[in-house]
């Protein structure tokens, strides 16, 4: 249900709406416009502006204008696609995890509900550095990994630098993001609509799929967005316990910005992530509302 | 049924968003003490300093020594820290200058600097202590005519192994990428491409700064077969997989393998050898900011470091070799005769060190540094 009147409706003003209230709305619109406008449209500006411009002889930004960063943006797309990889793998993993956490909280954990959910934030409490590092150590030669070579008497078995260790983090990091949404579209789940449907002769998985998944969507998609977005830009989780070796999209953009100090390819770059953002969650936005569309029709 | 849209799923986890919005509240409160303890500083004439420098880069009895005898309170005693010039050059060109007074980059990033408008020219009629520098370290091609930098302290780059794993004797960058498929996935290197680029060409005799094309595709064959075997890039703390064993090879400085050598539990299976077809000389420099806020007491400090006492704490603490020679005599002699730490004069008169020079912007560096990034691990 979209909350507010519809924006595009022009019928005549309503009468209600007298000078002071008129100015409150404005006022209270004021810092999230300013916000908008300073925070994240004009930087954005900057950076497609950037990104046509060169590099000054010492670095950062020189003016001009020229495609080449765009060329060059492209022509390694490897960290594109790992990072397509890991972010796809890793909101599957949460959802993997996350649904089945969020339906037990939601449906199943009757008065021991807070706490859990308390348990699940207690984490965030902490920062997420310091839990970043805390991997490091459960899993490296003083924690699992040195228990395997110890076991197997492998020297070269290692946790910390693979995939597996960066999709942990991935997934230790963002789950929150994805169970919340989801506990709160299934918390509000009417429970005697799987009653009907038992009722009705639907077994367990037709009653999921039929009640349950339709009505947990809308937390399904905005959970999995919270957590592919960050993911796509991740840079810090696959730094520490991927040990670098995994070249994502984000150490890709460290290095332009940083140690290239090519403002201009840096910026190109960005653009470039923005763009298969967009189109990756257009693409998922599109799917998922085509697949409730056809749902609804069927069960006409 | 299902209408409900993600925007309502959003506010519906209002709650969960709490956190969130604390944590924007204690970083702008954070930022905004920041400024005010800023403010209290400049605005004021309480003598004040502020630093900008690599993490733990001055020894804190010194610290605390000149605070004292500058009289500086601990809130106008300000140490900020950076990881990599890179970063350091990147906030300044990003609007930093005017916020500090001092800064420490490693030599060859300062012409750019300087060419920027970054640095202050140091007044050295208020250094006489930098009478001490050794002249060997003075009027080198990143500032001839000595005017924009203190010596602060100098080493090499080279070979770390862990020597109760690592049995062949390792004397050069060729036997280092000899025996580097025997080590796979077990070999740390810093992440920093000017040191990571000195080994393949120095094995092959170039220089080290070398910008030749041919010369740097030679290169970039050798570390692209290097690539697969590394097992990590890091340039902070190259020296906690050597202590487990995790790695048992480095390309790596001497300060993390300083640190293994002085502990018991690793020095006799810890070496660190200068490669014999040579490497890389670098120095890190005090320099002024321009428009330091405390332009007298960043004079003073420099001063202060380089009183030969003082200096040799730095050394003691740091392990890195000081450029001042009366500060010497007051070193422990255990430290003075430590070729790691003081690399011997033969070596240094052999002609095996060359100083970096400023190569960080080449083109086909860049594109061979992020091939070999983008190539390490299996």
């Amino acid at each position: 249900m979209t909350a507010g009147t519809p924006a595009g409706t022009s019928k005549p003003p309503a009468p209600a709406r007298d000078g002071p209230s008129r100015l409150a709305t404005a006022l209270l619109i004021l810092p999230a416009g300013l916000w908008y406008l300073f925070l994240l449209v004009l930087p954005l500006a900057i950076v497609v502006l950037f990104s046509f411009g060169e590099r000054g002889e010492t670095g950062g930004y020189a003016g001009g204008f020229t495609f080449t960063n765009y060329d060059g943006a492209f022509r390694n797309a490897s960290p594109f696609v790992t990072s397509l990889y890991l972010s796809v793998a890793g909101t599957l993993l949460c959802l993997l995890v996350g649904l089945p956490l969020a339906y037990f909280i939601a449906t199943r954990a009757g008065k021991r509900k807070t706490l859990l959910i308390i348990l699940l934030v207690i984490p965030f409490w902490t920062s997420f550095l310091i839990r970043t590092y805390s991997w490091l150590i459960l899993l490296g030669r003083d924690g699992l990994a040195g228990w395997f070579v110890d076991v197997t008497g492998n020297d070269s078995f290692r946790i910390l630098g693979t995939d597996f260790a960066v999709l942990l983090g991935l997934v230790y990091g963002y789950l929150p993001l994805m169970v919340f949404p989801l506990y709160v579209t299934l918390e509000r789940m009417d429970r005697t609509l799987v009653e009907a449907s038992k009722d009705l002769g639907a077994g367990r998985l037709a009653t999921f799929r039929q009640i349950t998944l339709p009505i947990a969507l809308p937390g399904l998609i905005t959970g999995s967005i919270l957590v592919f977005i960050p993911m796509m830009g991740e840079y810090v989780i696959p730094q520490i316990l991927g040990y670098g070796q995994t070249f994502t999209i984000g150490n890709a953009l460290v290095l332009r910005f940083l140690e290239f100090r090519d403002w201009p390819a840096g910026s190109a770059q960005a653009v470039g992530l923005i763009f298969v953002m967009f189109v990756t969650i257009s693409f998922y936005l599109w799917f998922t509302n085509r697949g409730r569309q056809v749902r609804e029709q069927s069960v006409l | 049924m299902a209408d409900q849209r993600p925007g309502d799923v959003l506010r519906g986890i209002g709650e969960a968003r709490v956190s969130r919005r604390g944590f924007l509240a204690a970083s702008g409160f954070t930022a905004m003490s920041a400024y005010l303890a800023a403010c209290g500083g400049s605005g004021g004439n309480a003598p004040a300093l502020f630093i900008y420098n690599w993490a733990d880069y001055i020894a804190p009895d010194n610290q605390t020594k000149f605070k004292e005898q500058f009289n500086i309170s601990d809130e106008n005693f300000t140490y900020d820290t950076y990881a990599s010039n890179e970063e350091l050059f990147a906030k300044l060109q990003g609007g930093a200058t005017g916020q500090y007074d001092i800064c420490c980059p490693t030599a060859e990033w300062t012409p750019a600097m300087v060419k920027e408008g970054f640095l202050e020219k140091i007044d050295w009629s208020k250094i006489p202590n930098a009478k001490y520098i050794n002249p060997q370290f003075k009027g080198l091609w990143w500032d001839p005519k000595d005017e924009y930098q203190l010596p602060k302290d100098w080493g090499t780059t080279g070979i770390s192994m862990r020597t109760n794993v690592v049995t062949e004797d390792i004397k050069t960058w060729k036997d280092f990428f000899e025996v580097a498929p025997k080590y796979s996935g077990r070999i740390v290197v810093v992440d920093s491409p000017g040191d990571v680029f000195t080994a393949p060409l120095k094995s092959l005799g170039y220089s080290l700064n070398s910008v030749d094309p041919g010369e740097l595709e030679e290169a970039r064959a050798i570390l692209m077969d290097f690539a697969p075997h590394v097992l990590a890039l890091n340039s902070d703390t190259y020296e906690e997989p050597m202590k487990t064993e995790e790695a048992v090879l480095g390309l790596t400085w001497t300060g993390g393998i300083d640190e293994m050598l002085g502990d018991p539990q690793y020095a006799d299976s810890t070496k660190y050898q200068i490669p014999e077809d040579g490497t890389l000389f670098w120095m890190d420099t005090w320099t002024i900011l321009k428009g330091a806020p405390h332009l007298d007491m960043a004079h003073n400090f420099l001063n202060f470091i380089h009183d030969p006492e003082n200096q040799a704490v730095e050394t003691e603490v740091n392990y890195y070799a000081t450029p001042n020679e009366e500060a010497k005599k007051h070193i422990d002699p255990e430290i003075l005769n430590n070729p790691i730490v003081f690399v011997p004069q033969d070596v240094q008169d052999s002609g095996l060190l060359e100083a970096a020079k400023d190569v960080s912007l080449d083109e086909n560096r860049q594109r061979i540094w992020e091939e070999f990034k983008s190539s390490i691990g299996g």
